[in-house]
C-alpha cells in the first residue's frame, strides 16, 4: 500500500471517528453518511490484497460504486424537502442498483473492468441532486451562516466529487491513447478523494440536528 | 506535444476548480442576500403585527369607553337620579314610608355598586390576560344577556388553557367584532359562542340566526368587519371561515393551532415548541 493510500485511509478513519463521536447529535441524513466511511475504508484496505491475489480490484470497485451511490443518495433523500425529488432519489437508487448488476454481467465484467459506466450514470445524478439541494437551500434559507451548515458542506463535497470525477473519467481514455504520465492520474485521483472526504468530514463536524431545527 | 497536452490538461483542471469555487462563492453571496431579505421581511411583518395589535387595543379601548359612557348615561345616572328623587321625601312623610324609601334606595345603590364593579372589569384589556379568553368571553356573554338585546349562549368544550396573551387579545377582538356585526346588522334573536379547547387546536365558533347574507356580496356593510375577522385570524397564524346565506344566519369559525403560531406571536405554547 502506497504512502498516499495510507494517508487516505487515515483520513477516512478520522472522518469515521468524528461521525461516531457526534453520532447522537447528527441528523438522520448525516448518521447515514457517517457509515459510508467504514465501508470505503474497508474497500481500500481489502483492495491491495485483492490486487495481489487476483491481479485487479475490479470487483471491489463494482461494489463500491453502488454503496457510494446508495449512501450519498440516501443522504440527499433526507436533506431534500421536495417530495417529488425525494421520489426521484429513491427510484434512481433502484435503477442504479439494477444498472450495476447488468453492467457487471454484460458490459464491464465484474472481475475484469473498472465500472466507468456506473460512474458515468451516477456522477451526473449526484451533481443534479446537489444543484437541486442548493436551489432548495436558497428557497428556504436558515438563519445561520451557510458555512456553518452541514448541508452546504455536503453539497459542496458532492458537487466537487461529481464534477471532478466526471472530468477524471473523461480523461481516462485520453491519457492511455497518448501515452501520457500515469502518475498524474494516480495523484489526481487521490487529490479528488482527499478534498472530498475532508469536505464530508467538515459536513459531519458542523451538523447539529437541534441547531438546524431552531434556525428553520 | 505531450507537454502541450499536459499544459492544456492543467489549464482545464484549473478552469474546472475555479468554476466550482466561483459557483460556491456565488452561492454563499446569494444565500447571505436571501437571508438579509428574509430578515427584513420578518422585521416588516413584525412591525405590521405590532401596529395591528396596537390598533386592536385602541379599538377595544374605544369600544370599552363607549360601553362605559352608555352604561353611565343609561343606567348608573338614571338609578342615582332615582335614588336622589327617592331620598328627597316630603317633610311630612311618615316613619314607615321613610324607611321604605331608604330601603329601596339602599337596594338601588347596591345595584349601582354591582354595575360599577362589572364596569371596572371592562376598563382594561389586561383582564383578558388575567382571566383568560374563555372567562372573559363568558363575562361578556353574561353582560350582553343582561342588556336583553339578544339571547346569547356560551358553550365551553375541553379544558381552557392559555393561547398566549396576544392571540387571546386578537381572538377576543374577533368575538367583539362578530357580536357588533350581529347586533348592528343581523337582527338575530340567538347567538352562540362556542370555545373548543384541544391539546393542539383551538376553535372559536360564533353562530347567529339572523338575516344572513350572501358571502359573495360582502363588499358593503358587513364586508369590512368580516374582512377584519379574516385578517386578524391570519395575523395570529389562524384561519377564519365565514359561512352564511340570506335568511340562514351566519357562522364564523376561527381555527387556531398554538403550535403553528407566527414567529412573532407570544404565548407559552410557542415558547415550549423548542424547549
Amino acid at each position: 500500500m502506497s504512502f498516499i493510500a495510507i494517508v487516505y485511509c487515515f483520513l477516512l478513519l478520522i472522518a469515521w471517528t468524528i461521525g461516531i463521536a457526534r453520532y447522537s447529535r447528527l441528523s438522520a441524513a448525516f448518521k447515514i453518511l457517517s457509515w459510508s466511511f467504514p465501508v470505503v475504508f474497508l474497500c481500500n484496505i481489502i483492495s491491495p490484497f485483492w490486487v495481489d491475489r487476483f491481479g485487479n480490484n475490479a470487483p471491489i470497485l463494482h461494489v463500491e460504486s453502488l454503496t457510494d451511490y446508495v449512501f450519498f443518495s440516501a443522504t440527499f433523500y433526507y436533506l431534500l424537502k421536495s417530495k417529488t425529488t425525494k421520489k426521484i432519489v429513491l427510484i434512481s437508487m433502484v435503477i442504479v442498483a439494477l444498472f450495476v448488476v447488468i453492467n457487471a454481467i454484460y458490459w464491464q465484467g465484474f472481475y475484469k473492468k473498472f465500472p466507468t459506466n456506473v460512474y458515468f450514470l451516477t456522477q451526473p445524478l449526484l451533481a443534479i441532486f446537489s444543484l437541486l439541494l442548493f436551489k432548495e437551500m436558497l428557497m428556504y434559507p436558515l438563519k445561520i451562516n451557510p458555512v456553518k451548515q452541514s448541508a452546504f458542506w455536503y453539497n459542496t463535497a458532492i458537487l466537487f466529487y461529481a464534477t471532478t470525477m466526471f472530468f477524471y473519467l473523461g480523461l481516462s481514455n485520453y491519457f492511455p491513447e497518448h501515452n501520457l504520465h500515469d502518475h498524474f492520474f494516480y495523484y489526481f485521483w487521490y487529490l479528488i478523494f482527499y478534498v472530498f472526504d475532508i469536505l464530508l468530514a467538515v459536513a459531519i463536524l458542523t451538523d447539529n440536528q437541534k441547531t438546524t431545527l431552531e434556525n428553520a | 506535444m505531450p507537454d502541450e497536452s499536459i499544459r492544456t490538461l492543467i489549464l482545464a483542471t484549473a478552469i474546472l476548480f475555479a468554476g466550482i469555487s466561483g459557483f460556491i462563492i456565488y452561492f454563499v453571496v446569494l444565500y447571505r442576500n436571501r437571508q438579509l431579505k428574509n430578515k427584513q421581511e420578518q422585521a416588516a411583518l413584525q412591525a405590521a403585527f405590532q401596529q395591528e395589535l396596537l390598533r386592536t387595543q385602541i379599538e377595544m379601548q374605544d369600544q370599552t369607553l363607549n360601553y362605559i359612557s352608555g352604561e353611565i348615561h343609561d343606567n348608573i345616572t338614571q338609578v342615582l337620579s332615582f335614588v336622589k328623587l327617592s331620598l328627597a321625601m316630603p317633610k311630612n312623610a311618615g316613619e314607615s314610608e321613610k324607611q321604605l324609601k331608604i330601603k329601596e334606595s339602599r337596594e338601588l345603590i347596591s345595584q349601582v355598586i354591582t354595575d360599577l364593579r362589572d364596569l371596572s372589569k371592562s376598563l382594561s384589556y389586561d383582564h383578558i390576560t388575567s382571566l383568560g379568553l374563555s372567562k372573559t368571553i363568558e363575562i361578556e356573554v353574561e353582560r350582553i344577556n343582561k342588556s336583553r338585546l339578544i339571547d346569547m349562549s356560551f358553550i365551553l368544550d375541553g379544558t381552557p388553557h392559555s393561547l398566549g396573551s396576544q392571540p387571546e387579545l386578537v381572538l377576543f377582538r374577533i368575538f367583539q367584532e362578530a357580536v357588533n356585526n350581529v347586533l348592528k346588522h343581523s337582527g338575530a334573536k340567538h347567538f352562540v359562542a362556542r370555545l373548543q379547547y384541544q391539546p393542539d387546536l383551538f376553535n372559536l365558533t360564533l353562530e347567529d340566526d339572523g338575516a344572513g347574507f350572501s358571502t359573495d356580496l360582502q363588499g358593503d356593510k358587513n364586508g369590512s368587519g368580516l374582512k377584519n375577522i379574516i385578517n386578524r385570524a391570519a395575523l395570529i397564524g389562524g384561519a377564519a371561515t365565514i359561512s352564511s346565506s340570506p335568511g340562514k344566519g351566519c357562522s364564523i369559525v376561527v381555527t387556531f393551532n398554538p403550535f403553528k403560531q407566527q414567529f412573532y406571536s407570544d404565548g407559552p405554547a410557542h415558547q415550549n415548541r423548542f424547549s
